[in-house]
Parts: structure tokens; sequence; C-alpha cells
């Protein structure tokens, strides 16, 4: 794209002082007395750069804590980054919270002029917009009530409506769609809808994928602060659910061994060829261990095993019981192992892996439930696993 | 500096809604609504006029009651300002947190609103000095010498309400300080009280405390005939007229400060609300 970005991020931090921020002077008084200062910081982002370009509508997704409300804030412009540059071009009206900063005691008009005038908007202007917003609201009658009186529901209703009747050049929305019932969810979307016809520029921050995915050109995965992911919606959500249940698989990962030879990677391949983290049931898999032998090892075993995302074994083998014998490894090599047919029911697996000498007296390397996958399947069987099955009627 | 003022200008109409708000918001939930800043003076007057009268503080001086009424109307102005600003930022953390504009709209239209306030208080008080007397030679000047002290309340607002934020000793200070405050600035004593215990050389010096020059100042336009009412040896200390522009200079400088500190803490706001 030629065009010039509406909102440009480059290599922007934001560091937060978990401890050691003095709160008061006692606390001053104390640091300076204990001789330095303990600091710890909180790495919300971490060297972020990204441009969005005028009528895109960006997806950011990432679990809790991944940075993505502070990438918002920080667009918004109520923080600062510690480090880069954050520029934007044009009007930004943001959802960060629906009905932030409404005074309980003033009364939905005032409230809503009063929205108007901190995104900058004139009275006159304001006034030309109030009809919409009581109408996309839905408060005619309560709109001179005092918002403290408001239901929550109607609370949210005009805080969404006085956010995108400002008519702003960027909208950034902060997880709001999953408030509000289902018919003001899908207002909202056709509003968003509207939006994206006009060219105009959306952030969305969600945990509902399916919906993001839906509305955005493009995803930003946001981990730990940082970038892990930006491009086409299907890929980056499906990365996303792979990173998380790697993340799940993490409690059960454990890894021991003498060390002789090590696993230093493997890579999932489906029927394509292609690096893959979803296969379809019934299809082939493709495992590439990779390995390094740090001596000449004689006859190693190499095995593997297949969890459920309890742990809990489904299947496992190795190249002895198999009957194939590897006569020497040494230095680095690879080793392909095939499934034919993934017969086990729809879900998350974990592999594992290991190398260990023919007379089992050393494990070389062992690698648990450190490789999840997932199997997508259309068939519904019961139980983990599939078993080809016939039936016929007798006579 | 000019940037910030060209954003604020640019945003006047938030400026008049806050300013407006937290007029409202003062009055809410109360039957006489903003009649209280008409009656409060007026009560005031009438409770030091009682007193005055019964435990005898004027000393046979006729000028002392409007001396005091005058002090304490315009110390008011200021203390109030003080408290609010502890809240101006605090007490909007929803708006610092999730929406952007010039955080310095806050302070400012909390001053904006006691000064409106104080506006008020000045019928009250207008009314009152036309019955016991006053001189209108001098009416012109008032607005410079108002000028001079909101900005000095705007200054420490702008501190009070960026500190508050990071130290919640500010509250505490504040009450302490603003008490001993009162105390150092001629309200119900005489200037010349201070002078007395100054060498003439060094006068100046009780001209630092701003709001020593502000008291001088209002006075010396509103009240009429011998001023002050001072007696005895006191009368004979000389209060130069040019000491005023030493606490006109501190109120700028006061401001200037403000404005400075304001500017360095409020990028930290939403990181701290």
């Amino acid at each position: 794209m030629t065009e010039r970005p509406v909102i440009e991020v480059e290599n922007v931090s934001k560091h937060y002082r978990l401890s050691g921020g003095a709160r008061s002077l006692k606390a001053m008084a104390l640091e300076l007395l204990r001789g330095g200062r303990d600091v710890k910081t909180l790495r919300a982002l971490d060297d972020v750069s990204f441009c969005v370009y005028p009528g895109e509508t960006l997806g950011i997704i990432g679990s809790n804590g991944a940075g993505k409300s502070t990438l918002l804030s920080l667009l918004t412009g109520t923080i600062y980054p510690t480090s880069g540059r954050v520029k934007t071009h044009g009007q930004i009206s943001s959802l960060l919270e629906l009905g932030a900063g409404f005074h309980p005691d003033l009364s939905g008009r005032e409230n809503v002029f009063l929205y108007g005038a901190i995104m900058g908007l004139s009275h006159r202007q304001m006034q030309d917009r109030f009809d919409a917003i009581v109408e996309f609201a839905g408060l005619h009658e309560f709109i001179d009530q005092p918002v403290k009186h408001y239901s929550s529901g109607m609370y949210v209703r005009l805080g969404f409506a006085v956010a995108v009747e400002v008519n702003p050049q960027i909208l950034l929305i902060d997880e709001v769609l999953a408030v509000g019932d289902s018919a003001f969810q899908k207002k909202c979307l056709d509003k968003m809808q509207e939006f994206r016809d006009q060219r105009k520029t959306l952030l969305i921050i969600s945990h509902d994928l399916q919906t993001i995915q839906r509305v955005s050109d493009r995803i930003l995965v946001l981990d730990r602060g940082k970038i892990v992911g930006l491009g086409k919606p299907s890929e980056m959500v499906a990365s996303y659910d792979g990173l998380n249940r790697k993340r799940n698989s993490e409690v059960f990962q454990r890894e021991w061994g003498s060390g002789r030879v090590r696993i230093t990677n493997v890579e999932f391949l489906n029927d394509a060829g292609e690096t893959a983290d979803t296969f379809e049931w019934g299809g082939g898999l493709n495992a590439v261990i990779h390995y390094q032998a740090q001596e000449p090892t004689e006859n190693p075993v190499f095995g593997f095993s297949i969890s459920d995302d309890n742990a809990r074994v489904v299947h496992g083998s190795n190249t002895q019981i198999e009957g194939i014998t590897i006569p020497r490894i040494e230095g680095e090599g690879r080793l392909q192992l095939r499934l034919d047919d993934l017969s086990m029911a729809q879900g998350v697996y974990l592999f594992s892996f290991s190398v260990h000498s023919a007379d089992h007296t050393e494990n070389y390397h062992r690698v648990d439930n450190a490789f999840p996958i997932a199997i997508a399947c259309d068939k519904s069987f019961e139980g983990y696993t599939y078993m080809p099955s016939s039936w016929r009627t007798e006579p | 500096m000019l940037k910030s003022l060209s954003q604020i200008w640019l945003r006047r109409e938030l400026l008049w809604i806050l300013v407006a708000r937290n007029i409202k918001i003062r009055y809410k939930n109360s039957v006489l609504g903003f009649f209280w800043s008409l009656l409060s003076p007026l009560l005031l007057i009438l409770i030091y006029a009682c007193f005055a009268a019964i435990l005898r503080f004027n000393e046979g001086r006729p000028s002392y009651l409007q001396f005091l009424v005058i002090g304490i109307i315009v110390w008011q102005f200021l203390s109030m300002c003080l408290n609010d600003s502890l809240y101006a930022i605090m007490g909007s953390s929803n708006l610092v947190k999730k929406t952007a504009f010039p955080r310095m709209i806050l302070p400012l239209a909390m001053v904006l609103a006691n000064l409106a306030n104080f506006m008020l208080t000045w019928i009250v008080l207008f009314l009152y000095l036309l019955i016991s007397g006053m001189h209108f030679q001098y009416l012109l000047l008032l607005p410079v010498v108002l000028l001079a002290q909101t900005a000095l309340c705007l200054g420490l607002a702008l501190c009070l309400s960026a500190c508050n934020v990071f130290f919640r000793d500010t509250e505490h200070i504040l009450g302490v300080g603003t008490l001993a405050w009162f105390f150092m600035t001629p309200i119900f004593y005489p200037t010349q009280m201070q002078l007395k215990f100054l060498p003439e050389s060094v006068a100046w010096v009780a001209f630092l405390n701003p709001m020593t020059g502000i008291m001088r100042a209002y006075r010396l336009l509103l009240m009429s005939g011998d001023l002050h009412g001072v007696a005895g040896e006191l009368a004979v200390i000389p209060v130069p007229t040019s000491f005023l522009w030493i606490s006109a200079a501190v109120c700028v400088a006061v401001l200037g400060i403000g404005f400075a500190v304001f500017q360095k803490l409020q990028f930290r706001f939403g990181d701290e609300l």
C-alpha cells in the first residue's frame, strides 16, 4: 500500500515499575535508607512496530496481559510510551470502556455534550448529532435523568452511541462487544460495518476469535508485549490458537536425559508438506525430528508418544518396536516420523519424543508433552480414537 | 507553553462544560442551589459582625470588621482552590485514564469554577461595603488584583493536583500548610504587625508571601478612610506600595512553576491512576 498510514507505531515500548515506585514520602524515605531502589519493571509492550492504513480494520488478539489494552491506551493518548513513537492522523474516538468519563450526577444529555467536548466537537456539532445518539441508544424518555439512575445496559448503550456518533476517523474498541444483549451487539456490529464501508479505520480488541476473524482485514497477535504475528485473519487466529495450546501444555512439559543425544527441534508437516499445527482427522502427519549427537552413538532408539490435553497417553511407539535399527549417529541429523492415519477424536494432543540406548540403560534425552497439535474432525464418534468399523444386518 | 495554551484554546468548549459541571456539582442535592454562593458570605459577615462586637476585636476601630471580612472572603477563594485542587485530577481519574484531552483543563476548570463562585460572593461583599462605606476611586484596578490572585491559585492548583496523583501525602501537608499560611498572612491583623518584627531594610521580605500583597492590595482599593484602622505604634510603620510588585512577581513565578511541574508530571498520570 502506498497510502499514508493513519497510525504509525515505531519501536514502542511501555514499561511499568512494579515495586520501588515511591507511593508516599514514607516509602521514599525508607527506600533511601535501604540504599538504592529495588525496581522491577513489567514490559507491557516491548519494541512494537506496525502501521495501520486508512479504511483498514485491524483486530488485536492475545491472552490476558499480552499488552492489548496498553497498546490502545497508547494510541488514545492516555498514557505515553517509555520509548519509541506513536503517530496518529485523524480524530480518534476510543471505547476503552463504554461510558468512561460519564459523571453520575449529570444527566444523559449533559454527559453526551461533555463527551463531545472531550472529543473536540463544538456544541453546535453535537447538537446536530444529539438526536441520532438518543435514537441509537434508545433512551428517549431517560435522556434528562442523571446517569446514576441508568441501568448498566442503558449506560453502555449511551456510551457506545456517543462514541460512534462523534464520527471519528479512527475508532478504537476494547472488548466492548461482550457487553449488552444480543440485539445491541448486532446493532454494534452493524455500526462497525457502516464504519468500514465509509473507509474509516477500526482497531478492535476481542477475545471472541470468531467475530474478530470475520470483521478484521488484518489481525495483530500480541504475546507478552511482543508482536508474534500480523497478517491474514484466519492464519493469525490459527497461530494464536496454537500459541494458546502451547501455553496450556506447558504445565505438562518435562525434559530430562543424559544429553548424549539431544532432540533440538521437531517440525510438524501436513500432507502438503507445509508446517502446520492443525491436522485433519484421517489425514497424515510428518514429524521431522532434529537431533544432535554430542558424541558418536551406536544403535540409538527414537520414540514418540501422543497424549491428550490432560497428558494421558493415547499412543506411543519407538524405532525398536517398529523393528528399525539406526546403526550409528554423529553430529546433527534429522529423522522423520510419519503417521498415516490420524484417528484420534477432535481436540488438542501433545507429542512427546525420546531417544535412548537400545538396552534402555541410558536415557539420552526425553521431551514430554512439549509439542501440541490440534486434530480437526467432523466425524462424531465417542471416545479417544476411531476404530474402523462396519455394520451389517443379520437376516 | 504556547502549544499547551493553544491546545487548551481548541478545547475551550470542554473547559466551559467542565467549569459548569464543577459549579453544578458543588450544589447538587441542595435545595437552595447556587444561592449558597450568596448566602454563605452573607452569613459569614453576620457571624464575624456578631463576634467582633461581642468580643470587642475592633478596639474602637470602626473599619476593623470591613478589614476582617475582606480578608476572610479573599482567603476563602484561595483555600477553596487549594482544597479542590487535590481532586482536580484524581476525581476525574476515569476521564484521564480513558480519554485524551489537555490535562491542564481539569485544574483550570476547577479554578475558574471557584473564581465564578468568588465573583458571586463579591455581590454580597459589595453590598456590604456600600452600606459600611467604601471608596470607588481605584475600583478599576480591582481586576488586576483578581488576576494576580487567580494566577497564584492556578499555579498552586497545577502543582497540588499533579503531586497528589503521585503522593497522597500532599493532602496532609496541605492541611497543615494552609493553616500556617493563614496565620502568616495579615488577615485578622494588620500588615504592620508583621513589619514590626522585621528590620526596615528587609521589610519587603514579608511580601514574598504573595497573599500579604494581595490582601493589602484589595484593602487599599476597597477600604475607605483611615486604612486598616491601625492605631498607636503600628500607625507609624510605613508600608511602601511598591512592595506589592514583589507579591505580584511571586504570583507570576508560582504560576510558571506550577505550569512546569504539571507539564512534567502529566505524562505519567495515565500510569499512576
